[in-house]
């Protein structure tokens, strides 16, 4: 935030720095040919035209003429030329520079580069009418008759001003690139695989390349016929982030239908991109302007449905259309889409802390579960109520106390070993199902049988499901006329589906209503939401035989 | 002797059958088993027990509210439980005695001998403190620091309270002083008042006592319980 303050000031001071020399010019005016006398100020080109029209490989003059009205005497005048072609530079009829090589008949001409520099020799910048001169080709690029901008300026200062701007650009830069860096390596060392991740990422890669290539003008020497190339590069960045931007959005609050917005988006992308065909900076301008609006427009609804983060993001889109709207500059697009990044960067961060929080809420959960678990055997309902009628068996029928004591350390030693565990093999949870029976059958005076059908005894579930709702049906079943209680598990299994049924063979007890008996569901929900997320269905209900219970796992239908 | 079982563990109470047998012997008139709250509450509607042998915790279901109910009613009541945390609880609404799980024969022996005492255990912890009263088919909660006196009215008791209304409690006063904690003293066969109530004993012709309370009211002492109500007035 500081940096992209101290940019703002930055820029503000730029606009304020007048330049110190001061000068008015004429139009440039052209003539196709060669004459030596064209380069002297005393030759009078009045029938010159106004348009160069087409020259082919042949060479050609401008002239343009300045009048210096004020500059600072210590500090050397610079001259800044725009144009495309090979150029010989002409101050005065004296020459001050070129600017690559003009064809001749022995050699192609050396393309030279948009914008070139030169210093005006000190003794000829005094303030008055002065000549500048070219004498040019333009062997390529033929149908390309860009005109010729001149530019006087310090010269100190002709220089100084892209390495300032450049300067800002490349720390921009450089702190995209790290982004990049970082959050693909988070994309790719996380447990779980983010999009809004790997997205960001990309976008912050690809927004560092835009400025690298928006700016590689100042340190690398374009050849003018390569000039376009930088321009097509830096739309098709343009197109890249306009996508990736509003998608990211979207993926970040949650929307349903990103695959339609993403198909809006090229579709309307692509129509700009041909209706501006070779207007290279409106097409740029007005692919961000759709990114604007579409990413505007998804931060918008999420805000209305109060998604975290949306009103901040929504203020810091609308303060880049402001800085936008105020900076004339080529770099307000960047300081637009720094201050879109940087909205990103912020809801990232959100989304990291909340995604903390829930890992926390889940590891809190499993030990609450754990807990739960090896509670179930220490609570005293379970054990004093064992314990009583172990004492029963072990004063009046020490032979069957025995047996009995030994299935209940059986079912302690079997839940101890699943207690750590978040998934245990079906077979473990029978084993433990039948000593718990056993210890249930010593208790009530009732036969209880446990018949299983179909069953995989290595597929996994939570532990103590079973268990539980055996305990259950013990708990809410009245007391059988035969002395004898049947549970029926049955395993399925269809394609990614899996589903147990557990039919507690028994008379409901009245006061347990037809609702259902709340004891241990949740503990077997949060057990289910703890392994499965929200791939199962949990459903216990009264039947005609009883009661059953039934689990679903498996993708929703 | 009437005695209800209210417990859903056939073994433990098959236990507790056996070990009532044993203790009441022919004394016993009838001992009756319940394993659910509606059969059980049904019973205690139709054939009111002398005593009622209660697990708390009936299949998952709170007995809270069943406590209240029970300590009501006309008849005394020993827990059985397993949730030991309960006993203050119990004891407070008027239980005779609390048997935690798993019990000997002789811990269910000795709660069975508090009905036969007069008074009750010397434990602070297992002070009555509530006194529930059945009214209009409700049930409410009367402290006993709200009592002036209570008057035993046959099978029934009068529970005289501080702000001068009287409420009938099912209990006879004989159990009523089983139940209530030391401070509370039979000074006639018909009255029991707490000694904070008590302002002086006032002697009377023909060697006949009473005792005047703070409100003025005076109340009869019995012959054979004034010498040591005087020692305890001091």
């Amino acid at each position: 935030m500081a940096r992209l303050l101290f940019f703002c000031v930055f820029l503000l001071a730029l606009t304020s720095c007048k330049s110190e020399v001061r000068y008015e010019e004429a139009d440039a005016v052209y003539r196709t040919g060669d004459d030596p006398r064209w380069v002297t100020p005393q030759y009078d080109d009045a029938g010159w035209k106004p348009e160069r029209g087409p020259t082919g490989s042949q060479v050609f003059w401008v002239r343009n003429w300045v009048i210096l009205a004020q500059r600072n005497p210590k500090i050397p005048l610079g001259l800044q030329v725009g144009t495309f072609g090979a150029f010989e530079v002409y101050w005065d009829g004296v020459l001050i520079g070129q600017n690559g090589e003009l064809a001749t008949r022995q050699r192609t001409e050396v393309p030279g580069t948009e914008s070139s520099s030169y210093l005006v020799p000190d003794s000829l910048a005094k303030p008055g009418r002065h000549l500048v001169a070219l004498r040019s080709t333009q062997a390529y690029l033929n149908h390309e008759e860009r005109g010729t901008a001149i530019r006087l300026e310090s010269y100190p200062r002709l220089l100084r001003a892209p390495l300032i701007v450049m300067s800002f650009m490349n720390l921009m830069a450089g702190a995209f690139l790290i982004a990049a860096i970082y959050y693909l390596f988070l994309f790719s060392s996380g447990s779980r695989k983010e999009p809004a991740i790997l997205v960001f990422s990309i976008i912050c890669l690809l927004f560092f390349a835009l400025l690298i290539a928006e700016y590689i003008k100042f340190y690398v020497v374009i050849p003018y016929p390569r000039f376009y190339l930088r321009l097509e590069v830096i739309g098709w960045l343009t197109f890249a982030i306009s996508l990736l931007v509003p998608l990211y959005f979207a993926i970040q609050f949650g929307f349903k239908r990103k695959g339609l917005l993403t198909g809006l988006m090229l579709a309307v992308l692509i129509g700009i991109y041909l209706i501006n065909f070779n207007h290279y900076d409106l097409t740029a301008m007005r692919l961000s302007y759709a990114m604007w609006l579409a990413s505007v427009a998804v931060v918008a609804a999420a805000t209305v449905q109060q998604a975290r983060g949306g009103g901040v993001v929504l203020a810091g889109l609308l303060a880049s259309a402001v800085v936008n709207y105020f900076l004339v500059y080529d770099f307000g697009l960047f300081i637009c889409f720094t201050l879109i990044v940087l909205c990103m960067l912020y809801l990232h961060a959100i989304r990291v802390r909340a995604m903390e929080n829930e890992r926390q809420a889940a590891l809190l959960l499993s030990s609450r579960l754990k807990l739960e678990l090896l509670k179930k055997n220490i609570q005293p309902h379970f054990i004093k109520n064992t314990l009583t009628s172990m004492l029963d068996w072990v004063e009046e029928a020490p032979k069957e106390g025995a047996v009995f004591i030994q299935a209940l350390a059986r079912e302690f030693d079997i839940l101890n070993d699943m207690a750590e565990a978040t998934l245990i093999p079906v077979g473990q949870e029978i084993e433990l199902c039948r000593h718990h029976l056993q210890v249930m059958e010593f208790r009530k005076e009732i036969g209880y049988e446990l018949q299983t059908t179909g069953i995989d005894p290595t597929d996994l579930m939570p532990p103590a499901i079973f268990h539980t709702v055996l305990e259950n049906g013990i708990t809410h079943s009245l007391p059988p006329l035969d002395g004898r209680i049947v549970f029926k598990l049955h395993f399925e299994h269809r394609g990614r589906h899996k589903r147990y049924t557990l039919l507690t063979c028994a008379r409901n007890r009245p006061e347990s209503g037809n609702g259902k008996p709340s004891t241990g569901f949740h503990y077997i929900e949060a057990r289910l939401r703890e392994s499965f997320g929200s791939n199962w269905e949990f459903c216990s209900e009264a039947v005609p035989e009883g009661w059953l219970t039934t689990i679903n796992i498996g993708p929703a239908a | 002797m009437k005695i209800l079982i209210v417990e859903d563990e056939a073994r433990i109470a098959r236990r507790l059958e056996r070990m009532t047998h044993d203790y009441f012997g022919p004394q016993l008139a009838s001992l009756s088993s319940c394993e659910s709250l509606p059969t059980a509450l049904h019973a205690l509607t139709t054939a009111a027990p002398d005593l009622l042998l209660l697990d708390l915790n009936l299949n998952g279901q709170d007995g809270f509210d069943l406590l209240k109910s029970v300590a009501a009613g006309a008849f005394h009541t020993i827990i059985i439980s397993a949730y030991t945390d309960k006993a203050i609880t119990a004891f407070a609404y008027g239980v005779l005695d609390f048997v935690p799980k798993p019990f000997t024969e002789e811990r269910l022996a000795q709660a069975f001998a508090r009905l036969t005492a007069a008074t009750p255990a010397r434990k602070p912890e297992s002070a009555l403190q509530f006194l529930a009263v059945k009214k209009q088919g409700s049930l409410s909660l009367i402290d006993i620091k709200d009592i002036r006196y209570i008057k035993g009215a046959g099978i029934y008791a009068e529970l005289h309270l501080q702000n001068g209304k009287k409420e009938l409690h099912d209990k006879s006063l004989e159990k009523l002083a089983q139940l209530l904690p030391g401070s509370f003293k039979r000074i006639h066969k018909s009255y029991l008042v707490p000694i904070a109530q008590a302002e002086k004993i006032i002697v009377q012709e023909g060697s006949s006592y009473q005792l005047l309370l703070k409100n003025g009211e005076l109340i009869p002492i019995g012959r054979s319980r004034y010498k040591e109500l005087r020692s305890k007035m001091g």
